[in-house]
């Protein structure tokens, strides 16, 4: 992996590690809090892509609600 | 007549199932999809040549068969946008990197100007945004009016006697904007000022004449025109490419390097290829000339009407809605094949819309961008703020796509909103 992609990986979680679940909205918003780990475009697109691959490792859960993707942290993803 | 279900089977990703649902490829504005004519061309380079091209290289049959083909591809380009002769066509990786030459190596004075405006790609602003930093020249900027249009007296009032160049997109990838390109280029001429044009999204889908506009340089991307990615044009009116200064220099762009007294001395070649340094894309290019020669067999004028029709389709379809902000003009005629969007609640990122449509519907997966598109400056300016996480979602069309799939994504725009507040 990418010190770039690592990066975002890395600014997802730290993110649900202060709010879990959270929106795209939400994580977009809390970018700021970590400047040095939330990498690439204002748009966030990296950040979803780190955010997509988490979901397919199964550390994280997406689901659709009224207000876009919620993200949650699963606390152990092998329970 | 063009029988516009048989170009469609020409792309073949089209016709094929992805993850169990048919795709719609709404995101041509960022990169077209290739026909099979365009892969065979490089298919052929790649299996029957594969060898050096390029003034005095290898001259063994594979390698002059290279540079005959590719220079005949340089040809193909240059009638593509009505270039006076094929030395006026310069290769490049893509549009950016045709701005970035254009600005890099402009012959600009401290007490000189640019002028630019807030609707430019990032590449239109940014490469004379750094010349002007390095040279002190100044960089006036032109705002848009908040519909995505251009009023003329703001260019008039912007552009004087010290203006050496104006940067200028024709067909903008965010609002779609159709700018009044002649007319800016006629005040810019008033003052002796030269004009670069961003044609990106605007030669793909439109007869493009450079002749006919008077225009001094145009960028190009082929990507976006059906041919691979890393190929770009840089067209320029020949004694205008003269007065440029290098770029990247080595192999290709010289005549000779002497060595003398410890000293050298290298004498470049003239344009184009004083532009064309190192060993090029020549996969790439024969890909272009295959890419143009495509559209110009169905015709520039057939893919304009198509896609005006199906853009005022899109347009007034997002618009009854009545739940989303579209960026740019409302008039269909003033604008490219492109819609961007937002909800006008505010209460969704832009992520989560383009993702909606990849993933969460039934039997299609419509594939569209979302996020600032590279132009943060205009949205800025009209009250956006990309780095709160602002941005739009964006649909653009090109020749492959039909009505049927614009129907089919209207109604899925229409549930979807149903969804938002």
């Amino acid at each position: 992996m990418s010190d770039f992609k690592e990066r975002n990986v890395q600014c997802i979680l730290k993110i649900l590690e202060k709010k879990n679940p959270a929106t795209t909205k939400d994580i977009m918003a809390m970018r700021d809090l970590f400047p040095d780990l939330c990498a690439g475009c204002s748009s966030g697109g990296d950040v979803i892509l780190a955010g997509k691959q988490l979901v397919e490792e199964g550390i994280i859960q997406r689901k659709w609600t009224a207000e876009g993707f919620e993200w949650k942290l699963i606390s152990d993803p092998d329970k | 007549m063009v029988v516009w279900s048989r170009i469609r089977k020409d792309f073949p990703v089209l016709n094929e199932l992805y993850e169990g649902k048919s795709l719609i490829y709404f995101d041509s504005a960022c990169m077209a999809l290739k026909p099979v004519q365009v892969w065979e061309a490089m298919e052929y380079y790649y299996k029957y040549l594969g060898a050096c091209g390029g003034a005095g290289r290898s001259t063994h049959s594979l390698g002059v068969e290279t540079s005959l083909l590719t220079e005949e591809s340089r040809q193909k380009l240059a009638s593509f946008i009505n270039a006076k002769s094929s030395n006026e066509i310069v290769w490049t990786r893509n549009a950016t990197e045709g701005l970035n030459i254009v600005a890099a190596t402009l012959p600009i004075k401290k007490d000189e100007n640019v002028v630019t405006t807030t609707l430019e790609h990032h590449s239109g602003m940014l490469p004379f945004f750094k010349k002007c930093q390095e040279t002190g020249s100044e960089l006036r900027i032109v705002n848009a009016k908040p519909d995505g249009t251009f009023d003329l007296t703001d260019f008039e009032e912007k552009i004087d006697d010290k203006t050496k160049i104006v940067s200028f997109v024709h067909a903008s990838n965010l609002t779609g904007t159709i700018a009044p390109l002649e007319d800016i280029i006629k005040i810019a001429h008033e003052y002796g000022a030269w004009v670069v044009s961003d044609e990106a999204q605007y030669a793909p889908h439109n007869e493009l004449d450079v002749q006919k506009l008077d225009v001094d340089f145009s960028v190009l991307s082929v990507h976006k025109a059906c041919g691979p990615t890393g190929v770009g044009v840089l067209y320029g009116k020949y004694e205008l490419l003269e007065e440029l200064g290098m770029f990247l220099v080595g192999g290709d762009v010289i005549e000779d390097v002497v060595y003398e007294d410890g000293k050298i001395t290298p004498k470049y070649l003239p344009p184009p290829h004083k532009f064309e340094a190192g060993l090029q894309n020549y996969g790439g290019m024969l890909g272009a000339g295959a890419a143009v020669d495509y559209l110009q067999k169905i015709g520039m004028d057939n893919i304009h009407k198509r896609e005006q029709s199906f853009s005022r389709r899109l347009l007034e379809g997002v618009l009854e809605l009545e739940k989303f902000e579209v960026l740019g003009p409302l008039d269909y005629k003033q604008r490219a094949a492109l819609v961007s969007f937002r909800p006008k609640s505010d209460s969704m990122n832009h992520n989560d819309i383009t993702e909606y449509f990849n993933e969460m519907l039934p039997h299609n997966k419509i594939l569209m961008r979302s996020g600032n598109m590279c132009v943060h400056p205009f949205q800025y300016q009209i009250g956006m703020s990309p780095a709160q996480g602002d941005g739009v979602t964006r649909a653009s069309l090109y020749i492959y796509n039909t009505l049927e799939e614009i129907e089919i994504f209207l109604t899925a725009l229409e549930n979807f909103a149903k969804t938002i507040d």
